[in-house]
């Protein structure tokens, strides 16, 4: 069990301070490769934000309104996902905040989450960051949990519901057949289950949203960050080929009686190794 | 000039986009079947601001450019035009024509519940022997004190079996309607205001299309819209505006009908290969889609127009011409690319191919739109 050390303590009036982290993936059938570069083809027509993710802004969201407090929406990315942190704001961010740097490209997860630490400490004071449980593109669920480590703050994965108690979360999860309920000491990074569900902006809301806010950018020099733990330089992994699978469907009409065809049906199972 | 969208137009054709997606692909093709208007999916439609898209934020509504306005409509309709048509014509000539011409007591008292979908709107223009020709309506408005005595009876009333608030256009002068012609807001519920049989219609059957009776039904004189005889500035100040949205809602027929079939042609095999290796396949999907673009543009032209305060009726006619023209051939070539399973109602293709027709009627047929056009180049070319 993650037990962290407190902090901070900070009175229960001044709301909550929230850090989501979001990440830009491609529509789901959408999903184009470069045979050349073997990489995804991101393209602004099919951004949105990571599903995992919006999970976790609409945790943020519901918190907020509960708690009150503010929702800085943080990614690392190209200037086209400038359009997700658009989407946080109108389901109810207050703040977006882009790390957008051609150095930062091909970074893995643990590069990622370096400069994603690094974009939180310069955010400052934060009570807790909430992730998406993993994205739908690369899959690893490994960012949430390495960006704990890099602030060197606790992190509890597969939130369902989340409650404040003066300096401490009260976080409840599913383990197994169990319902677990931890206490977790602030600030602190949560994974978000993906039960919460998303939330939808109305269009006032999104009306409202684009005449008051406007996207941060920081690049490395403005987080003050290494060049050699971003990018390539940066990472432990890098992905050598990238190719989509196949997968074949083959159908083959058994004739007879059936009673001939079920014994045609056993043989050819058998045969496969199917029933042992 | 400027093809693209913006950050927040995109924003706002992408959460449509969803919500479409999730909550009414689901119910597109039972509602249809059933004749069904779907409530459950009403209130959502209403918190996500769907029927107060122009009205004034005052009020409650949302006031989208209307790019934003035609994206949303377009998206609806991609998916299910009868619920893209119940919004269309709640928001272009109901709200909107309130918004324009209503004293601010009666914006204060109908718009914001209309803007919340609370209540619903319908426009209430048609007569059995009135449709193109307006100003041949029969329905009289008898000045009595400090009410009107208005009997009506009004037919193929879009929303007409759910709607709460309904602008009535009818003559205070009987036997004189070009000086007498008039809008006058009723509600529902009113003493002798009682909706007809539902419309038994081909398409958009999940609309509830019906007719609206009114019998010596005592309005307050507070009602008019306008002054006596605005009825048809009114009625055509609202249809102008109208018709983009149907273009819009036309320009999505064409983009589902384009969709399904592009999937179709990619699933079913014949001679071997899936259809969209077919030569005479590609052929049709390439006028399709090139059709759907020609109309969208048209439609989001039309758009800009009004938000630039333009000319706007001979736009917004090329638009709704155009793009309910083109749903009519989208959906048809839709559904020849389905074959025989196009003819079946186990494909969207043939709901798409119904509700297409509609746009070429509705509003303003292909017809009017001509004279409309003509109507306006030929007084350019006198200037």
């Amino acid at each position: 069990m993650p037990i962290g050390k407190r902090k901070q303590v900070r009175d229960l009036e001044i709301g909550m301070d929230i850090i989501v982290c979001i990440k830009q993936v491609i529509a789901g059938n959408q999903v184009k490769f470069d045979p050349h570069t073997h990489r995804l083809v991101r393209s602004v027509e099919f951004s949105r934000i990571n599903p995992f993710d919006a999970c976790a802004l609409a945790m943020a969201v519901r918190l907020k309104k509960q708690y009150s407090g503010k929702i800085t929406a943080i990614t690392m990315g190209p200037e086209i996902s400038e359009a997700v942190l658009w989407e946080a704001l109108a389901i109810g961010a207050n703040r977006g905040v882009l790390l957008t740097d051609s150095r930062f490209a091909t970074s893995d997860t643990l590069a990622t989450s370096y400069v994603l630490g690094m974009g939180v400490r310069k955010i400052g004071h934060y009570d807790l960051i909430l992730c998406g449980m993993r994205t739908t593109d690369s899959g690893t669920a490994q960012v949430g949990p390495q960006l704990a480590e890099e602030l060197d703050i606790p992190h509890v994965i597969g939130v369902e519901r989340l409650e404040k108690r003066e300096d401490l979360f009260l976080v409840e999860r599913t383990c197994d057949e169990f319902r677990e309920t931890l206490e977790v000491a602030s600030p602190a990074l949560f994974i978000v289950s993906s039960k919460v569900g998303m939330s939808t902006p109305s269009l006032i809301e999104i009306e409202e949203t684009f005449a008051r806010c406007k996207i941060e950018r920081w690049n490395l020099e403005d987080l003050g960050g290494d060049p050699s733990k971003v990018g390539r330089d940066g990472s432990c992994t890098w992905v050598e080929e990238l190719i989509p699978t196949t997968q074949q469907k083959f159908c083959a009409f058994i004739e007879g009686e059936p009673r001939q065809q079920a014994k045609s049906l056993l043989a050819k199972l058998l045969e496969k190794n199917l029933l042992s | 000039m400027d093809f693209a969208l913006s950050q927040k137009q995109k924003q706002i054709r992408q959460m449509v986009r969803e919500f479409a997606k999730t909550e009414l692909a689901p119910i597109a093709r039972e509602i249809d079947e059933e004749g069904r208007f779907p409530w459950e999916v009403i209130e959502k439609m209403g918190s996500l601001n769907f029927f107060g898209m122009q009205a004034p934020k005052q009020y409650h509504g949302a006031e989208i450019d209307s790019i934003s306005y035609c994206l949303v409509i377009e998206e609806i309709s991609r998916v299910c035009a009868a619920m893209g048509l119940t919004i269309a014509v709640h928001n272009s000539v109901v709200v909107y024509p309130l918004s324009q011409f209503g004293s601010d007591e009666q914006k204060a008292k109908y718009l914001p519940p209309l803007a919340a979908g609370e209540k619903i709107g319908a426009f209430c223009l048609t007569e059995p022997n009135a449709g193109s020709d307006a100003m041949s309506i029969e329905s009289t408005a008898i000045g009595e004190g400090d009410s009107y005595i208005v009997n009506a009876n009004k037919i193929f009333v879009t929303n007409g079996g759910v709607a709460d608030t309904l602008i009535i256009f009818t003559s205070v002068h009987p036997g004189d309607v070009k000086r007498g012609f008039s809008a006058i807001l009723v509600e529902r519920g009113t003493p002798g205001f009682e909706v007809g049989l539902l419309e038994n219609n081909c398409g958009m059957r999940a609309n509830p299309v019906s007719s609206i009776v009114l019998t010596d039904c005592q309005v307050p004189r507070a009602n008019l819209l306008g002054q006596e005889g605005d009825g048809f500035k009114i009625a055509m100040t609202a249809l102008d505006t109208g018709r983009i949205g149907i273009a819009a809602q036309a320009v999505g027929i064409g983009q589902g009908a384009l969709d399904a079939s592009l999937k179709y042609a990619k699933e079913r095999i014949q001679f071997r290969v899936p259809l969209a290796r077919h030569q005479a396949i590609q052929m049709m999907l390439a006028d399709m889609g090139t059709m759907v673009e020609a109309a969208r543009l048209l439609t989001l032209q039309a758009a800009y127009v009004k938000d630039q305060k333009g000319e706007l009726s001979c736009s917004s006619a090329m638009a709704k011409l155009y793009a309910g023209r083109m749903a009519s051939e989208v959906a048809s070539m839709g559904v020849q690319i389905h074959g025989g399973y196009g003819y079946s109602k186990d494909y969207a293709i043939e709901r798409y191919f119904r509700d297409a027709r509609a746009t070429e009627i509705y509003e303003g047929t292909n017809e009017i739109q001509q004279m409309v056009i003509a109507r306006e180049l030929l007084k350019r070319e006198e200037e």
